[in-house]
């Protein structure tokens, strides 16, 4: 394995980032984020790039998880620890659900069956308007208060986020290095071997849902707590279809990759769209470039760049090896 | 009585949205390839129409030009970037195609301006018939007839002409087509280039319609979706059946629970990928 | 060792570089210079709304640098039509830019959003959006708006109508499902059965609609006299054509609530609006002598006549800065104090800003689109056959502002 996609290296990347944010930014908000959707990319190729699946439904469970935190903290006062964990239950029993109906067609169907869920979540949380706030949303969602008052400077609550960020991707790390994350890697490449050798292939895959919508709507409540409002736009497909953008610029071989796919995207958007206002015709033709020639995204770059500049002789060797 | 109407109504949406998904369904039975420009390809053609009729140009003449430049724009996209990816996952198919939708989008805004505009029905078309209290405008009778020709044009082009038999089995193997000595390349690109150019010409049809304004595509791929996946992926019948009944459906919600209506297209169609896997007429 | 530093170094360039575009800008806004942020969608499905907004607060800034000696300067923010976006980017401006003036917010969802935000920042917020709970339940101290809300817009629409058509008694809505939509048709109810009217059916409609011809036939089924169209902007275009397809505007009185503007006008065409009614906050050709000079302004600049988008953006700029310096500062308790109950010459004649709920009391039009040969010039789409002001009582409108 290469030195950079190592896990501790990865984390070191990871807490490098959260360091080196609230020196490049001058907006907390926009460091928060970036560290928001880090995450939120970062379980989305938990699906992607550790098991396979391109899910077009992690807009659902990024907007359950604001609403939870809409709904229980203005209507019903619930502390802000408690809240993050009924979101982060909630995510993880609806991603069991849709992974565990999706799961079972493979392919375009997958992600047509992905796509058809997020649609129908959208239109449930429109038509159910009384819990949702409908198209206004539900607002004065606050910010958590640990003692020393609510945190009304993004700076502090962007180490709120960040501790969650560290701590979520720590996981999520842990996860795809044990067993379980070796066995996704194997389903992931040959479905059929790992179904014969014997591996519960299903609930694998389900359960890489579980956890990937979990952490999404743990991401989706710290969303709402940053910006104040839980809107109808978080459970919109373009939330779902952004999250995967992300994901695929990053690239897919590493977790890291995802917080490069995420940070990329949101500072180039909020840097183009001040720029010129219908930069998302850039951003298309950006997405047709990562397809034609950066397939692994631009970690893939990155780790192209590497072996060629540190690692040379390790890879002359290997070929060496081969031959 | 409302009830009859609907359906009736509905049967007529049902026609354009078969026009709208079967470019779709065709590209993906012969190239197994998710095509998310469709919709793009549908405003493009609904743009060059309103564009050539604002020229002062006919509309029975500005529809054909509009769908065959739109053809040829995806021919031209087939060529030069497309067939490049076809072997990749279909991560970079949606990657690639939702690019080039956002291009096709913004082009047009930059184009023609955010604002959007009306093409008037051609002339004899304006005006509506009247059966009882049954009210119907004229221009939409027209659309269901242009396009049940159409749909008989197509389908004898599928089922009785050379390309139609290789596009059929090539939609069951592309090997096949391969050892039967046919130039894969250049059909992929007349096929693709045909089922983007029906795009177009549903984007022409329907602006006397709807007018045209630069979003126009999102909602109209979201159908195209709904009626592939209902009705079978590559699968013509399907698309027509599919075209109709979610059209049918739509139009007597509007009755029933107009609310509700949407809710009710993704609940079928998450249920038929669920239980029939290739739809309702898909190959299995 | 040295790989790693060398990444960072690089890290850093690429950081320093993404930044800059802030920093220059934030150097540049340095000085006596009073800043107003427009936020509103510049890219995104309402970008037409946003270009027009940002025009006429560009107006309105030039006018107040010339009449008061002090350079003004707007600052568009691209809400992309998100209230997220909306959010981060006032918060921004509040705390990066030291913006205390904001006027904008074309979407209801965006608008109730920045409010909440101005409020909480410093910040004073004024917005032409549609939701009554803007100036309603959902009110606050630092939010105004200029527009006229659904109960007023109802009132001034249909009830000229019902007087000059004494045979109109049966009525047909469309509404779009959201609050906006539910407001208009609660309004209208009341109206509706005051006058004794009926309500013989309505078609709601999901936000992303825009096919109408299953609701344009239940409409049809139930014979209405009038057609009343609750809906907005693009949903509101694509109801009308098919509408006018199913030959309705020879079978009834079409009537839209809550038009858009002159450039629903422009982009409908005059063969398609003529003779349908139209519910407007704003016109072009309203005699007043703000609106004459704004006129005059727009058509020396921009060369064409300012629609809804442009004017309302351009009075909500003007209010903020006209507030800024009668209060000597930008500080939100006395621009606030220099807003409640302002009575000005506005767009509409004299607008008064109720200090009780910060809604702008002004009139609400009723248009009549004319036929194309009776144009005077290419934006004379429509006559003004009525005008005035109707307002739920402070009491009634559920905002608690002590």
């Amino acid at each position: 394995m290469l030195l950079i996609n190592r896990p501790l290296v990865q984390f070191g990347l990871a807490l490098l980032t959260v360091l080196a944010l609230p020196l490049f930014l001058r907006s907390g908000i926009l460091a928060s984020e970036v560290l928001i959707y880090a995450l939120i990319a970062a379980a989305c190729n938990l699906l992607l790039g550790y098991t396979g699946l391109l899910s077009f439904g992690q807009g659902i469970f990024f907007g359950l998880g604001s609403y939870v935190a809409g709904i229980f903290l203005t209507r019903y006062g619930v502390p802000v620890w408690m809240v993050l964990i009924m979101a982060t239950l909630l995510g993880a029993a609806v991603a069991t659900l849709v992974g565990w109906l999706s799961i079972r067609r493979q392919g375009v169907y997958f992600v047509m069956l992905t796509l058809a869920f997020s649609q129908l979540f959208y239109f449930l949380a429109y038509t159910f308007s009384d819990l949702t706030g409908g198209d206004n949303g539900l607002m004065d969602v606050p910010r958590p208060d640990l003692g020393a008052g609510p945190m009304n400077n993004a700076w502090s609550f962007y180490i709120f986020v960040a501790v969650s960020f560290l701590v979520l991707f720590a996981l999520m790390l842990q996860a795809t290095q044990s067993t379980f994350g070796r066995t996704l890697i194997a389903v992931r490449d040959n479905e059929e071997r790992a179904a014969a050798i014997g591996f519960p292939v299903k609930a694998f895959k389900t359960a890489a849902f579980a956890i990937s919508g979990a952490v999404t709507a743990y991401g989706g409540a710290l969303k709402a707590m940053l910006i104040g409002v839980a809107p109808l736009a978080n459970i919109e497909h373009h939330t779902s279809e952004m999250i995967l953008i992300m994901t695929i610029i990053g690239g897919s071989t590493s977790l890291f990759a995802s917080v490069i796919g995420a940070a990329a995207y949101m500072i180039l958007a909020d840097v183009l769209s001040q720029i010129w206002p219908r930069w998302l015709l850039l951003l298309g033709l950006a997405l047709v470039c990562v397809a034609l020639f950066l397939q692994k995204g631009l970690w893939g770059l990155i780790e192209k760049l590497w072996v060629m500049f540190f690692q040379k002789d390790q890879s002359l060797e290997k070929k060496e090896a081969e031959h | 009585m409302t009830y009859l109407f609907q359906v009736l109504n509905g049967i007529g949406l049902g026609m354009l949205y078969f026009l709208l998904a079967v470019g779709l369904s065709i590209i993906f039975g012969l190239l197994q390839f998710v095509n998310f420009a469709h919709g793009a390809f549908y405003l493009l053609g609904a743009y060059l129409t309103y564009d050539l009729v604002e020229r002062g140009m006919s509309f029975w003449l500005a529809m054909p030009i509009a769908a065959l430049i739109v053809a040829v724009v995806a021919g031209v996209t087939e060529a030069l970037l497309l067939r490049r990816i076809y072997k990749l996952p279909h991560t970079f198919h949606i990657l690639v195609t939702v690019g080039i939708a956002l291009f096709i989008q913004e082009l047009v805004i930059i184009l023609w301006g955010p604002l959007g505009g009306s093409v008037a029905a051609p002339d004899g078309l304006n005006g509506v018939v009247i059966w009882g209290d049954f009210i119907y405008p004229k221009y939409r009778l027209f659309t269901i007839a242009f396009t049940a020709v159409l749909a008989l044009v197509l389908y004898w082009a599928l089922e009785r002409t050379r390309l139609g038999a290789i596009v059929r089995a090539g939609s069951e193997s592309t090997e096949n087509m391969a050892l039967l000595g046919y130039d894969t390349l250049r059909i992929n690109t007349v096929v693709f280039a045909a089922g983007a150019g029906l795009a177009g010409l549903a984007g022409g049809l329907v602006s006397p319609i709807r007018g045209v304004e630069p979003f126009m595509g999102v909602e109209a791929l979201s159908i195209a979706f709904v009626v592939v996946v209902i009705g079978g992926m590559g699968s013509y019948v399907g698309a027509l059946v599919a075209g109709i009944l979610v059209g049918v459906v739509q139009s007597l919600m509007a009755t029933i629970w107009p609310e509700g209506a949407r809710l009710m297209i993704y609940i079928g169609m998450a249920s038929i990928i669920v239980m029939m896997p290739r739809g309702l007429f898909g190959r299995a | 060792m040295i790989g790693r530093r060398k990444l960072l170094l690089s890290t850093a360039g690429a950081g320093l570089f993404l930044a800059s575009p802030g920093l220059l800008r934030h150097a540049s806004a340095a000085g006596d210079v009073l800043k107003v942020g427009i936020p509103v969608p510049i890219s995104g499905g309402n970008a037409a709304n946003g270009k027009y907004a940002s025009m006429g607060a560009i107006i309105a800034a030039e006018e107040a640098t010339a009449k008061y000696g002090r350079e003004v300067k707007t600052f568009d923010l691209d809400t992309e039509g998100k209230p997220a976006t909306a959010v981060r980017k006032v918060q921004d401006a509040i705390q990066q830019e030291g913006i205390q003036l904001f006027a904008g917010g074309i979407l209801s969802s965006e608008s109730l959003a920045m409010g909440k935000e101005a409020d909480k920042g410093g910040a004073n917020f004024i917005t032409t959006a549609g939701a009554d709970e803007i100036t309603g339940t959902e009110c606050n101290a630092a939010t105004f708006r200029w527009s006229v809300p659904t109960f007023g817009a109802i009132n001034q629409s249909i009830r000229p109508i019902i007087d000059a058509l004494p045979n109109a008694k049966r009525w047909y809505t469309i509404t779009p499902q959201y609050v906006f939509g539910e407001g208009l048709l609660q309004a209208t109810k009341d109206v509706l059965e005051e006058k004794g009217l009926e309500l013989v059916g309505n078609s709601y409609h999901s936000l992303t609609e825009k096919e109408f011809s299953g609701y344009l036939t239940n409409a049809i089924a139930t014979k209405p006299d009038v057609l009343l169209i609750l809906n907005f902007g693009a949903q509101c275009a694509d109801t009308l054509r098919q509408a006018v397809s199913f030959g309705l505007k020879e079978r009834m009185t079409i009537v839209v609530a809550w038009a858009s503007g002159l450039e629903q006008f422009e982009a409908l065409g005059a063969d398609l609006c003529e003779g349908i009614y139209f519910g407007a906050q704003y016109w072009h050709t309203i005699d007043s002598p703000a609106n004459a000079e704004l006129v005059k302004l727009t058509r020396a600049k921009y060369n064409e006549n300012p629609n809804y988008s442009l004017a309302g953006s351009y009075i909500c700029t003007k209010l903020m800065i006209d507030a800024a310096m009668k209060a000597g500062s930008t500080d939100q308790k006395a621009v606030q104090a220099a807003l409640k109950g302002m009575t000005y010459a506005g767009l509409t004649g004299e607008e008064h800003v109720r200090p009780e709920d910060n809604q702008v009391i002004k009139n609400y039009y009723l248009l009549k689109a004319r036929a194309k040969s009776a144009m005077a010039n290419k934006d004379d789409f429509a006559e003004v056959i009525s005008s005035g002001q109707s307002f739920l009582e402070v009491a009634k409108t559920g905002c608690k502002l002590s």
